[in-house]
This record gives C-alpha cells, structure tokens and sequence, in this order.
C-alpha cells in the first residue's frame, strides 16, 4: 500500500458488503447453535424416554424412536459442521453460545432426571442424572474457556490499542 | 512506505484483527476497506479481468472472515491475506486451465544485481505486468506494489527467501526487457 494510497482507493463493492454482512451475522450463528443444542437435548430426551420404558416397545415404535435420534443427532452434526467450517464462533459469540449451552444443558438434565423419576428404577434415574452432571460441566467448562479466551484478546486489544495511541 | 508508516498499517491492521477476533462486528468493515483494495490490485494484476477480480476479491473475503478465528498472529495479517488471494488465484487458474501452473527450475542464489529494483515506480510495474508470465507477476506485485517485505513474500508464495530473491530478480531482468520493448528507458 505505497503511492497508491495517494490516488483513490477503490471502494468496496456493495455486493461485497452485504455478503459479508452475511458471513459475519451473529444470529446466523446463534441460529446453528440452538439447532444443534435442540438436535442434541432431543435425541437425549427420547433416548431416556426409551431407555425408561417400563414394557418392550413394539418393533415399529423402536424404530421410530431410533429414527427420531439419528433424525436429532443429524442436526446437531450439522450445526457443529457450520460452526466449525462455515460459520465460526468468534470470542463474544463463544461465550453467548456457552452460556446458552449450558442453560439448555440444566433444562435438559432436570427434564430427563424427572422423566426417570416417574417411570424408571434407581439405577436409570442415577444414570440419567450422571450423564446429565456431565453435559453441565462440560457447558461450564465451554463457558469458562470462551470467558478466558475473550479476557485474553481484550487484554491484547487494550494493548495495541496503546501502543498505537 | 516508511517503515514507521509500515509498523504503525501493521499494530492497526493487528487491533482490527484482534477485535474482529472478538466479535465486533463494526471491525470487520473497517478491515475490508483498509484492506480490499490492494487484495484486489493483487487479484487484478494476477486474473488481467476486473470484474473477475471484483468475484475472486469476494471469495477470498469470504475464506479471510470464515478462517479468521484462527488466525493467532493478529501481525501476520497481511502475508495471511495475500496467501488466501493467492490460493483463491490458484483454484481460478486451475479451474480455467485445467492444470496448475508450473514454477521454472530456481535457485536461491542471486549474486548479479540487476540495477533496476530501486528504480522502478507503480505505474511503470503495472505497464508491463500483463506481459510476465504469473509467478513472476505475482512477486513483482507483492514485493513492489503491495510492499510486503522478502519474508512476508516468502510466507505468501510458499517458498524460501532466497528463492523469493532469485524470482524477483528474473521478474525485474523480465520485466525491464518488456518496458525497454515498449519505450520506456531503463
């Protein structure tokens, strides 16, 4: 950028604009993460509706609940592909994609440990509940790292910031 | 450019970097206009076509935004962007010609100098550009019009420093041969 930035520098193309715009939209991004999070804690839930079935289920209904959690998981696969690839997280993103992990991550263990409350034995309401003290710390944990992550390019911000002033 | 020009475009390229990395989104509107238009001279200089190098400009925003999550070193901004362009430049050339585009035999050692490095301006790069065939094109715009210093060139282009010097100076020996061929004295 030498003796051009003498002459006019060319502007950027609208078109541009409004797709990156696009590319950089915040709901966009928090649009994957809630498909996923609800593509996730819904296989999750049917998963301890099977699990806690007090009869065997007719082969059809079994199938259906299979189809019902891949169906759940596809999504949440999917929304881990755009987020990963297509749509990355960027730092203040992160910690309001955690933050909402983690909520639906509490609703959905308290949901599913009251499912198996009602209809399960002790061993299936332990389970259920274990496996949902996992999903929680591992939303805390996913909070805690997309809160250090943002401190850490704050502080490099101020940094620059002073060094440039 | 100065140098003290080049440090402080590089620790203000860093902080947009850096708060584009945190989610302003205002931020990432003040890079692309700091940096689209020397991304598209690039671009341009390498297609020969505006409007291809409007779309190819485009497509290398959007791989720039999507990989800028990952882009640790908010001071390598430049060279990174230049290496997305030239990627970006690469996948048209390969899709136009079906093959990708061979580099000649190179060394890295380059002892004659060829007296014209220091002499030459923009316009007179840019007159005889169109006539150099692409690898040689594509250093004379990054170490002459874009400014990147041998290492950052070197970073772009994917090869050594010394390789960097012995392309360059082909493209200059090259290059004065086209603008003595069209009138302009050495």
């Amino acid at each position: 950028m030498s003796e051009h930035d003498d002459a006019a520098r060319r502007a950027v193309p609208e078109e541009l604009e409004r797709a990156l715009a696009a590319e950089v939209s915040l709901r966009s991004r928090m649009r994957h993460v809630a498909v996923g999070l609800a593509g996730g804690c819904g296989a999750a839930l049917i998963t301890v509706l099977w699990v806690t079935e007090p009869h065997p289920l007719p082969a059809r209904t079994q199938a259906a609940f299979a189809a019902l959690i891949a169906v759940g998981l596809a999504w949440a696969a999917f929304a881990g592909w755009v987020l990963s690839r297509r749509r990355p997280l960027f730092a203040r993103d992160r910690v309001l994609g955690a933050r909402l992990a983690l909520a639906v991550s509490v609703g959905t263990c308290a949901a599913g440990t009251a499912l198996a409350a009602t209809r399960g034995t002790t061993a299936e309401i332990l389970a259920t509940a274990l496996t949902g003290g996992v999903l929680i710390a591992a939303a805390g944990l996913l909070l805690a790292r997309a809160h250090a992550r943002r401190r850490e390019l704050l502080r490099l911000r101020d940094t620059l910031r002073d060094s440039a002033a | 450019m100065r140098q003290g020009d080049a440090v402080s475009e590089e620790r203000h390229s860093g902080l947009l970097v850096v708060r584009c990395r945190l989610g302003e989104r205002a931020a990432f509107r003040e890079l692309v206009e700091l940096w689209h238009d020397p991304l598209w001279r690039y671009v341009r200089g390498m297609v020969g076509s505006s409007h291809v190098a409007d779309d190819l400009a485009q497509e290398a925003w959007v791989s720039v935004v999507r990989g800028l999550p990952r882009l640790h070193e908010p001071e390598r901004f430049a060279p990174w962007l230049f290496t997305i362009a030239r990627r970006t430049v690469t996948d048209h050339l390969r899709r136009i010609y079906g093959a990708p585009q061979t580099a000649e035999v190179e060394t890295d050692d380059v002892t004659a100098d060829d007296g014209f490095g220091d002499v030459l301006t923009a316009l007179e790069i840019e007159a005889g550009l169109s006539a150099l065939p692409p690898l040689e094109r594509e250093v004379l715009i990054l170490f002459h019009l874009e400014d990147l210093p041998l290492a950052g060139c070197a970073e772009v282009l994917g090869v050594p420093p010394g390789t960097v010097k012995s392309r360059l100076h082909r493209a200059r020996r090259m290059l004065r041969d086209v603008l003595i061929e069209k009138g302009y004295e050495a």
